[in-house]
């Protein structure tokens, strides 16, 4: 008895939460975007953009993604999900591209659009891509770094993930750029983190142990970099340059206290704002491109204030 | 007629305890042959030994004649030896059919089980020792007595020609034992060898053809139960006389009262007790399992929630709603289940002695005086003469008896002088017993008011200065202590039933 | 002429039923309730939706419950997934051998590593939260190495993915489609259900659970069957592998933590104790079946995904409470 009561009264209550939204759901377009993450402030700020459009459309969004990025089969059923409310467009980033095909074909034969978005998903069905170029934006940060360091010596990276698209792309891009321009910039360490800021701090301690020498430290993401600028204070490390990724309080922080140099910047509300819009204009059936770029940008204490970067950078 | 078992120089060695030296021990078909000894005599590794539970360091086991090896419980059954733990392992989980058959479940192909016959087969062991029990029944769900038949029927079912039983009336009352005696008479008359161990002198007389002491591992000799009298088998056991004074009644005429209860009340477990303790006092609770002793005990100590009563300590009411509340009055309560609830058997002696205290050996900060914590453990060990090579010795090296002692100097400690003992002897030899005696004579004389419960009654007639005897909750009267009463005048107030129907059995 | 004291009054044996009916009446709760909220919910694309979803933690959960009934715990089952998904993945892409020797393999890999977490336990006597944790994480690492931190995709074996997306089922009844994938979870459920209630196996399984000492001196090898159980639920776990990279197309190395939480958590929710001893199948069912329909339901009505995990964990706690109360009130 206990649990048929405590069942509906949880139930009863989230009713209670959404009866209004749902009430005045029926009738507006319904796009659910499913993510690759959630809980991080990158996410949120996708989520923020959506959002934005979506009062400024007058369209009802959702937004959700699995606790981890290993959990493709979870992100599944929340398409799965997605799809049975029969939404007028999807927007979706795939951890796997190749698992969600059938999901997609699915869509594809219900005249479901589906909007990539970040990653994006490696097949003909979606309308368009809003993405971010990380390979030219972890270039750009390699560029900044040999600037920073004086174009010699050694650096290592701490990354997120290595099976994961943006991970490839972002390590791939700040080596090979290092590669092909700095010739006297050493890449003595590549480890992974997977964007945890204590897993990353351990990590960057144990490269500063090895490498006394080193000059500069990339983090590849949020969590990343936070690990690094945690070591380097933790240590009370002095002239190691570090460059971050995307942005967030901490990070923000870091950089007004000349603990990080500065950092790559992607647009995540503009990411998530540009891909309801490709949404919307698919289910009126206009002509989209093949990717849309939702930007990227290098900011420091210098520029950090300035409004147009202020704008894409979140807490 | 060859003996059954024959068992000559046995030898067991456990790292750092010579637990067997050339012990002996001889079992004929149809006779109850009783092993005892004090706790660590080595009474039951050498029924290990015999059912295959340990390996024989060295020495001869005969069965029927044969010279054998066991070397596991499989090979025990094998024999026809069977054994039952004195702690009872059964599987609760399990039904009564299930638990009998384990190891030995009828099967079908592919490992398939075959319940009807499980069930079956059961059931007709049942029969045969006439004793109605539900084969399908789980064996949490049966009370203590009938879990102690399931154990006997398993070992029956393996056509056992010989039976172990470890202290097998440990957790039964008066009935349940009649009940057990007369179930080992029958196999007994089947030709079946009994080993039976037990600590209780009475039982011994009642049911064995022959004693066998042991002590410190060695064998010490066998009589004849019916014509050896107990104070020798005693004398055997301990290696000395043991003086049996009766009971000195104080006069406790002036004496203000220490504890008062009126009116306790507990659903059907506590029906309307009230009574009184004296300081200087020693009141006994006697009555059968489950006649609502402990209950009392616990609703006083405020470790269960009771319905009604008041709890009047030196003249004052006071609320008892939790055992923080009742030690803050000065209460303090013994359990019989030293190890569960009495004592924290990893830690030392200091430790447990300081457990309850541990506020006054504090500083500012948190941190523990350990130079007072061990100059307090050693004057209780020097007071309560506990024997323990030294303050830091873990509790679970350490008899019974030093165990209950701790106990003892724990609640000591904590300033109670209201002190409830619910079975202050159980699983403690008899050696050590008269040592409790003394001890909480001792404890009275200085003025505590003392509470025993205790379901052996020589305990509660050697020991109350008052009886209370009680009976399905209700408290049927108290008796004068002394040799004045008689355990057949306890016995008829401990069966005072109210308007139940008199259940008869077998 | 004695009497018998007031022993404890013979309780009936359906306490566990009782918690199975009590589960499934929340489900046939949830069910009406999510159906009436949303006309999206009662639909038979949703509902094969639902199934699918259950069937990876159902699958773990089966392996769960039976280590769960012995009184010990299973971490690994999550990575074991993992790592026989990507061992399926080296035989049939990279050896290219042919799916029957895949799927053995994978089934295999799992038995041979549920066994190393028996013999830990049984043999070395390592506590069963600590051997599983130590599998758990040489798994993971080891799937990472396997497959170089990459997913292996299945593209060049055409009938892997029907193992769990096609339709047996659809194949004779068009109407209703259910994928493979639930059908071997329904099966196998049905199988180890009978193993549980019905074989030595499954005997040993609730007599360990219940009393260990006591099955050791009743002179049964209880060491081998440790080890046995705990190779079948490594089976289990491989065949769990094989459903998810089958649904997945891929072998993916970093997935798998995380995933025995949620098969320990259907478990718990199906009546099944933690101490060992008591447990069924059915009950973890319908436990999994409740966490899946849970969840679809509450993103079918659109609730935020922050409350979606805060009724979950509420509902964990909820229907382990029920159980302790129900089980307070037989005792008095």
């Amino acid at each position: 008895m206990f649990t048929r009561r405590s069942l509906l009264a949880a139930a009863s209550a989230t009713a209670l939460l959404l009866s209004a939204s749902l009430a005045s759901a029926q009738d507006k377009i319904y796009i659910p975007l499913v993510s690759k993450g959630f809980q991080h402030q990158f996410w949120q700020a996708v989520k923020a953009g959506a959002d934005q459009a979506a009062a400024e459309f007058g369209v009802e969004v959702t937004f959700e993604g699995p606790d981890t990025e290993a959990q493709v089969d979870k992100q599944m059923d929340m398409l799965a999900a997605a799809l049975a409310k029969k939404p007028a467009a999807l927007g979706f980033a795939a951890l796997d591209s190749q698992a969600a095909t059938p999901l997609l074909r699915q869509a594809q034969e219900a005249g479901i659009p589906v909007i990539a978005f970040d990653s994006g998903v490696d097949s003909d069905i979606p309308a368009t891509t809003v993405t971010t170029n990380n390979i030219a934006a972890a270039g750009m940060a390699a560029d900044k770094m040999a600037e920073l360091i004086g174009g010699a010596g050694k650096v290592a990276l701490v990354v997120h993930d290595q099976t994961s698209r943006t991970g490839i792309d972002r390590r791939d891009g700040f080596v090979n750029r290092v590669k092909e321009a700095y010739p006297n910039i050493e890449i003595v360490d590549i480890q992974y983190g997977a964007g945890d800021q204590l897993q990353s701090t351990e990590i960057t301690k144990a490269i500063l142990t090895a490498h006394p020498d080193i000059k500069g430290i990339f983090g590849a993401n949020e969590g990343s970099a936070l690990g690094v600028i945690n070591a380097i204070r933790e240590t009370n490390t002095q002239g190691v340059t570090v460059i971050g990724y995307d942005s967030g309080a901490a990070q923000k922080q870091a950089i007004r206290d000349g603990l990080m140099a500065g950092a790559i910047t992607q647009s995540p509300v503009g990411m998530g704002y540009e891909t309801v819009k490709a949404a919307i204009a698919a289910t009126k059936g206009e002509a989209l491109p093949k990717t849309i770029d939702s930007g990227f940008a290098w900011y420091d204490a210098s520029n950090m204030d300035a409004p147009e970067i202020a704008a894409v950078l979140y807490d | 007629m060859t003996d059954l078992v024959r068992l000559t120089g046995i030898e067991k060695r456990f790292p750092g305890v010579h637990a067997l030296r050339q012990a002996q021990f001889d079992l004929r078909a149809g006779e109850v042959h009783a092993l005892m000894g004090e706790n660590g005599a080595g009474k039951s590794t050498l029924m290990k030994v015999l059912s295959g539970i340990y390996q024989p360091d060295g020495g001869r086991i005969e069965v029927s004649g044969q010279t054998v090896t066991v070397p596991g419980p499989r090979a025990a059954q094998t024999l026809g030896i069977g054994i039952i733990h004195q702690e009872l392992a059964l599987m609760n989980d399990l039904t009564v059919a299930q638990n009998i058959f384990i190891g030995r479940e009828p099967r079908r192909s592919f490992g398939r089980l075959d319940e009807a016959r499980l069930n079956a087969d059961a059931a007709a062991i049942f029969a045969q020792m006439k004793v109605t029990i539900d084969p399908r029944a789980e064996v949490h769900s049966l009370s203590v007595a009938k879990q102690q038949m399931v154990e006997i029927a398993k070992a029956l079912s393996f056509n056992s020609r010989i039976l172990i039983m470890d202290e097998p009336t440990a957790a039964l009352n008066e009935a349940e034992t009649n009940e057990l005696f007369a179930i080992i008479r029958r196999l007994k008359s089947e030709g079946v060898g009994v080993v039976y161990i037990s600590h209780k002198m009475d039982e011994i007389r009642r049911i064995s053809d022959r004693v066998t002491v042991m002590r410190d591992g060695a064998y010490v000799g066998t009589v004849q139960a019916a014509d050896t009298p107990i104070e020798t088998i005693i004398s055997m056991m301990v290696g000395r006389d043991l003086e049996t004074l009766p009971v000195e009644i104080p006069d406790l005429g002036a004496a203000p009262v220490a504890l008062e209860v009126r009116g306790l009340r507990r659903g059907r477990a506590i029906r309307d007790v009230s009574f009184a303790v004296k300081r200087g006092e020693i009141l006994g609770f006697a009555g059968l399992m489950g006649a609502g002793r402990t209950e009392v005990a616990r609703a006083i100590f405020g470790a269960d929630p009771r319905e009604g009563g008041d709890i009047i300590v030196h003249g004052r009411p006071v609320m008892v709603r939790s055992p923080r509340d009742a030690v803050a009055a000065g209460i303090g309560y013994l359990s019989e289940d030293r190890k569960h609830f009495g004592l924290a058997l990893g830690l030392d002696v200091r430790a447990n002695v300081a457990m309850t205290s541990l506020a006054r050996f504090r500083n500012a900060i948190g941190v523990l005086n350990e130079a007072a914590l061990e100059a307090t453990a050693r004057r209780y060990i020097a007071q309560l003469a506990i024997r323990t090579p030294s303050d830091r010795q873990e509790v679970r090296l350490l008899s019974g008896g030093n165990q209950q002692k701790i106990v003892i100097a724990k609640w000591l400690l904590r300033d109670c002088d209201i002190l409830i003992f619910d079975e202050p002897t159980r699983g403690i030899d008899v050696g050590a017993k008269a040592e409790i005696y003394r001890l909480m004579q001792g404890l009275a004389a200085e003025g505590k008011a003392i509470i025993v419960i205790s379901s052996e009654l020589p305990e509660v007639l050697r020991l109350s200065h008052r009886i209370a005897v009680m009976c399905e909750g209700r408290l049927t009267g108290i008796l004068p202590g002394g040799p004045g009463t008689s355990q057949e005048e306890i016995m008829r107030l401990a069966t005072v039933r109210q308007g139940a129907v008199e259940e008869a059995i077998a | 002429m004695t009497t018998l004291p007031a022993a404890a009054p013979a309780r009936k044996a359906t306490s566990g039923a009782q918690q199975k009916l009590l589960a499934f009446a929340s489900l046939i709760v949830l069910l009406i309730f999510f159906s009436v909220a949303s006309p999206n919910f009662l639909q038979t694309s949703n509902i094969l939706a639902i199934l699918q979803a259950t069937s990876v933690n159902g699958v773990l959960a089966i392996a769960a419950t039976l280590v769960i009934i012995t009184g010990g715990i299973d971490l690994s089952v999550g990575t074991l997934m993992t790592f026989c998904a990507v061992m399926a993945g080296v035989i049939l892409t990279n050896a290219g051998m042919p799916l029957p020797l895949g799927v053995i393999g994978a089934i295999a890999i799992g038995v041979i590593c549920g066994t190393i977490s028996g013999v830990l336990i049984a043999k070395m006597k390592i506590p069963p939260f600590i051997a599983t944790l130590g599998m758990m994480l040489i798994l993971k690492g080891l799937s990472l190495v396997i497959s170089g931190t990459k997913p292996i995709y299945f593209n060049d074996t055409p009938g892997f993915s029907e193992i769990s997306t096609g339709s047996l089922i659809g194949q004779v009844f068009p109407s209703v489609p259910v994928p493979n994938g639930v059908l071997i979870l329904f099966v196998l459920a049905l199988v180890i259900g009978y193993v549980l209630n019905r074989t030595v196996l499954g005997r040993y399984c609730f007599a360990l659970g219940s009393n260990e000492e006591a099955v050791r001196l009743s002179g049964v090898n209880t060491d081998a069957w440790k080890i046995a159980i705990y190779a079948l639920a490594g089976g289990i776990c491989g065949i769990a592998g094989l459903i998810i990279a089958s649904r997945l197309n891929s072998a993916q190395p970093a997935l798998g933590l995380g995933y025995e939480l949620d098969a320990i958590a259907a478990v718990v929710i199906g009546g099944t104790s933690l101490a060992g001893g008591r447990g069924s199948i059915l009950g973890t069912m319908i436990g999994a079946l409740i966490m899946a329909v849970l969840l679809n339901g509450l993103r079918i009505m659109s609730v935020a995904q922050e409350w979606q995990t805060v009724v979950t964990g509420g509902i964990i706690i909820a229907a382990v409470y029920a159980d302790m109360l129900r089980r307070r009130r037989a005792a008095s």
